[in-house]
């Protein structure tokens, strides 16, 4: 029955679904965790990777984690190669206020630039939905750090605590259970592993299988966002034992 | 009606030392003879790389808010600085797109090579042909100055310190001789891993 | 080209403590003569943002309201307003762009606000070739040749309201003792962080040339 529904992203189903778009959810909750806590010092996001093979040539540049702006970062789950055109998109998005307004943009307004793009892909004809969750971490002078989530269908929210892709219903409850109200950046770093430690597959982790980054403020008031280092999430699994041993490298 | 290069003045100068390179500009803003503002850099920093820029103030503006989002892209895209060799491509490149309705600017590119640690500096005219230079480079509204004073002032090798005060003398008398531009200036010089920015108070007449 | 009258209106701007005050002559001129003793050449951006605006009879009100509309469809879209400085940027690109063009706009505008949220006061200085600076006081026309030098010497960056009214009367005494035409007198606003306010200014004051 569904066939006659689910070929074409722009019509609902009898009972007022839109299949393609719930393909493109499905998709997702088969890529790697992401999540993205909110600190009242900053954010933090962090997120699983999938494709570890020791053929794949390791290049320094994150597979999940991508600069938006000199405000603002994301993480993604879902297609990469999806992302890269809706980062891309985002990326001219904030550059061309910046060239308007000189200021940067506003957090907000730039996920409302995306999700207004992802929503146009669930109503007009012929294409598909683009296959990707972002969770955002940014900050502007009005609202300070914001973290937001958006989806394929091209809605967005808010969130203190929040996760997308696979086991996201464990790693959102797992958050609801822990986050405390005005926690540090620091205390935020060691609940993102903890959480990834348990909805990740295995119990240790190592600095191959997640990435970490940060968007903070230093001491004289500048907001900064950081890509962490192989070396700098290893102390960070240490911290919190959760690094996998080094002599059991092979299963 | 005077030349657009002329209607606001400006100066602008870069010099090459022993591994630094400097690269200073006045901060005057003008309508002909009268003087607007006295708070208007022609200095812009992308990165590692620096581009100073003389000529009409509108295109100033727009030129300078243009190289910063096409360096913005660029290293967003390439998730590295961009070079200033291949900077100074791009302003070539950039500016001959208006070859026949060019922007009124007079560029300037200063840097080190982020590999070699080589100083490039470099010139251009509106349309963008490229003026390689091993000593210094000057444009703006005293060039004519800004050439006795670097001609006599320059030489070879010197050390960032001495590259301060080669600079820093070269503009403050170039543009003391001119009377559309002066009113303080900013000076930075560019070492490995290390940038000094400098505010001149210069004559305020 | 660039038409006379524009140089005889007057534009000044103000900024003190914790407000930007803006001034224009209410004369419409058209060659030799007042077509209206009581023109206003100002436009309200947002809460917190003041535009003034002389030049070309007909593309100054059209670009300001051009203008005046966008800082409007801004802040509905986005429930927040830009800053002055935003906008300022904004008028300058959209200049800029006009410059180019076939039939380029001959406005000269000062824009002053109050940052909404560091309630800073700014004032910014654009011409007709879209050049733009930031100052703590400006002009347009030949009140520049008068005024900026009276504010030169009398100038603080944090003076107070009051202070700012009393320099604005010494700057526009000067102009009614130098200027050769009658400019019938001025409009007066001030911006502050909790919106703009008319400012009461006696038109009728006569001063006697020297």
């Amino acid at each position: 029955m569904s066939r006659r529904y689910d070929s074409r992203t722009t019509i609902f189903s009898p009972e007022g679904r839109l299949y393609q778009v719930e393909y493109a959810l499905e998709a997702i909750s088969h890529a790697g965790t992401a999540i993205g806590i909110l600190a009242k010092d900053g954010i933090v996001l962090a997120a699983e990777r999938k494709v570890t093979s020791k053929l794949l040539e390791q290049d320094t540049s994150a597979e999940k984690l991508y600069i938006l702006n000199d405000n603002m970062i994301c993480a993604v789950a879902g297609m990469t190669a999806d992302a890269n055109i809706l980062i891309n998109y985002a990326r001219q998005a904030a550059q061309r206020y910046l060239l308007t307004y000189n200021e940067d943009i506003p957090c907000e307004q730039l996920v409302r630039r995306l999700c207004d793009l992802k929503q146009g892909y669930t109503q007009h004809g012929g294409l598909r939905p683009f296959g990707v969750s972002f969770i955002y971490a940014g900050w502007d002078p009005q609202r300070q750090f914001q973290l937001y989530l958006s989806n394929p269908s091209g809605n967005y929210g808010g969130w203190k605590a929040t996760s997308a892709g696979a086991n996201n219903a464990s790693a959102q409850s797992l958050l609801k259970q822990d986050y405390k109200e005005d926690c540090t950046l620091k205390e935020a770093c060691g609940m993102a592993v903890k959480v990834l430690s348990k909805t990740m597959d295995s119990t240790k982790l190592s600095s191959e299988k997640i990435e970490f980054a940060t968007v903070g403020q230093t001491k004289d008031g500048k907001i900064y966002h950081r890509l962490w280092s192989a070396d700098e999430i290893t102390a960070l699994l240490k911290e919190h034992d959760l690094a996998k041993d080094e002599n059991a490298e092979d299963k | 009606m005077s030349s657009p290069f002329s209607i606001n003045g400006g100066a602008a100068v870069a010099m090459v030392g022993k591994d630094c390179v400097a690269i200073a500009c006045d901060l005057r803003l003008g309508l002909q003879a009268l003087t607007v503002s006295n708070n208007f850099p022609k200095i812009f920093q992308y990165g590692d790389v620096f581009l100073g820029l003389t000529g009409l103030a509108t295109d100033v503006s727009t030129v300078s808010d243009l190289f910063r989002y096409k360096v913005n892209m660029y290293r967003l895209r390439e998730e590295r600085d961009i070079a200033p060799r291949t900077f100074a491509n791009l302003v070539s490149s950039s500016l001959y797109e208006k070859r026949f309705g060019p922007y009124f600017v007079s560029p300037v590119v200063a840097g080190l090579d982020p590999k070699t640690g080589v100083p490039f500096i470099c010139g251009f005219d509106s349309i963008g042909c490229i003026d390689f230079a091993k000593d210094f480079i000057v444009s703006g509204t005293a060039t004519e100055q800004l050439f006795g004073m670097c001609e006599s002032l320059w030489e070879p090798d010197m050390s960032p310190d001495e590259l301060f005060e080669t600079i820093s003398q070269s503009l403050l008398n170039a543009v003391d001789r001119d009377a559309l531009s002066g009113w303080g200036a900013h000076v930075y010089i560019i070492e490995k891993d290390k940038v000094t920015k400098r505010l001149l108070k210069g004559r305020q007449d | 080209m660039y038409a006379d009258h524009s140089f005889r209106e007057i534009l000044l701007g103000i900024t003190g403590k914790d407000f930007t005050l803006m001034a224009a002559s209410k004369a419409a001129m058209r060659g030799a003569t007042i077509l209206k003793a009581s023109d206003d050449k100002t436009r309200q951006l947002n809460k917190h943002t003041l535009m003034l605006y002389s030049g070309e009879a007909g593309d100054t009100v059209q670009f300001a309201e051009y203008i005046q509309a966008n800082a409007q469809l801004y802040s509905m879209r986005n429930d927040s307003d830009l800053s002055p400085s935003a906008l300022a940027h904004f008028v300058r690109g959209e200049l800029a762009i006009s410059l180019r063009s076939r039939k380029p706009y001959n406005v000269n505008l000062l824009l002053g606000g109050v940052d909404p949220i560091t309630h800073k006061p700014s004032l910014y200085w654009l011409d007709y070739l879209a050049s733009l600076a930031s100052l703590p006081y400006a002009a347009h026309g030949y009140a520049q040749y008068y005024c900026l030098s009276i504010l030169d010497k009398h100038h603080h960056p944090d003076i107070t309201l009051g202070q700012g009214i009393k320099l604005l009367t010494m700057c526009i005494d000067e102009l009614k003792r130098r200027l050769p035409v009658d400019f019938k007198g001025m409009t007066v606003k001030a911006v502050t962080k909790d919106g703009i306010v008319d400012i009461e200014f006696d038109d009728d004051k006569v001063v006697k040339s020297a």
